[in-house]
């Protein structure tokens, strides 16, 4: 068997689109633990994350032949795994009021956050601490590059809710992250 | 600090929330009130590097559980190992008018990457099949083209004439198909990767 490793990510892709379930076990080898990451944050649970990733893989295997840029896989993917993890966040319906009386208990002050490490622990204590809500309209926004109009409609919202939330999320961050500055 | 609940920040008349909105339209059309604001552009520079920070924070995630599950990864090969993507028939000739042959471009695919592999240095990457004739019930002569990619410091010419007569030899041993051409794109260069990873 062919070593694929060195192949790169547009190749892979093509070849997986091709058929060659090789090259795509070579792809989610490599970008597997970026995607579990991505979805843990998102989902706020690691074993959420292990289904929801692998329902992803399974959608992006029977659709690789619409991906343009297959150089760009691994955006593409991450972009299968925020449905996937939105279609679970909404089926777990969570009243959001239950997500801001959780911020309330969460909120610790910026002094807190000067003891972290590194600038990264530092933000990573602040993403967590964020309400449900804000926290997965950053993400999507920030690590999917997903639109306003995206979130809203996977977050089953309005586009005002997704604009307040990630303005409220941009202000807890600027705010407490303003010790590393 | 920054009063970031402010909505007057640093004098400007803008609120975090229209800043946000700002950042996010590409800074266009440009608002002189912003631009001219070292306390928004202070913000806004923030809020580019929390969100470009976010990103890093996800690889360091990865970084730090490399690791995969073992039963999870089998489980995901075996269900996508069954939707075979066979894609469309292609008809070979056939000695005997009452039965029709024909060969999935899954399989021609899977032929010529194996045919191309085996060539010292080459991995294959895309595999575009051409049938002039494709979907009536003649067999035609196809066209091959595959893209490859040729391991940094061999000859990038000799790799591909090798892959070329290959992949010709593979198709003409296993299948009848009448082979209009086959041509062979060199898309990449590749290096042997030392710990098993390579962008």
């Amino acid at each position: 068997m062919t070593d694929l490793t060195a192949l790169s990510d547009a190749l892979l892709a093509e070849r997986s689109a091709d058929g060659d379930e090789f090259a795509f076990a070579t792809l989610v080898r490599r970008h597997g633990p970026y995607l579990r990451a991505f979805a843990t944050r998102l989902t706020g649970s690691a074993a959420d994350a292990d289904d929801v990733v692998q329902d992803a893989l399974i959608t992006a295997w029977a659709q690789l032949s619409t991906l343009a840029e297959p150089g760009k896989v691994r955006s593409w993917l991450t972009s299968i795994v925020s449905r996937k993890a939105t279609d679970r966040i909404r089926a777990r319906k969570p009243s959001s009021e239950l997500d801001e009386q959780r911020a309330e208990i969460a909120e610790r002050g910026p002094e807190h956050r000067a003891i972290e490490a590194s600038q990264l622990d530092a933000l990573s204590s602040v993403l967590s601490a964020l309400p449900d809500g804000q926290r997965q309209c950053w993400l999507l926004k920030e690590v999917a590059g997903y639109s306003y109009e995206e979130i809203a409609e996977r977050l089953d919202t309005t586009i005002a809710v997704v604009r307040g939330r990630l303005a409220r999320a941009r202000a807890t961050v600027v705010t407490e992250m303003e010790v590393w500055r | 600090m920054t009063d970031v609940a402010n909505d007057d920040i640093g004098g400007s008349g803008y609120s975090l929330e229209q800043l946000s909105d700002y950042l996010d339209r590409g800074r266009t059309p440009a608002i002189e009130e912003i631009d001219g604001n070292a306390e928004c552009q202070a913000i806004l520079g923030s809020l580019e590097r929390y969100g470009s920070l976010s990103r890093d924070l996800v690889s360091r995630d990865a970084a730090e559980h490399p690791e995969i599950d073992e039963n999870w990864f089998s489980s995901l090969l075996s269900t996508i190992t069954r939707e075979v993507k066979a894609g469309r028939d292609i008809p070979l000739a056939s000695a005997d008018p009452r039965t029709s042959i024909s060969i999935t471009e899954g399989a021609i695919r899977g032929l010529v990457r194996a045919a191309g592999d085996s060539i010292d240095g080459v991995i294959v990457g895309r595999c575009t099949l051409t049938d002039a004739a494709l979907g009536e019930n003649t067999p035609s002569a196809i066209t091959v083209d595959v893209s490859i990619s040729v391991l940094l410091g061999s000859s990038v010419r000799a790799a591909a004439e090798a892959v070329r007569q290959s992949v010709y030899g593979a198709l003409l041993k296993h299948t009848e198909l009448q082979i209009d051409s086959v041509n062979v794109t060199v898309s990449d260069v590749h290096v042997i990767p030392i710990d098993g990873d390579a962008r």
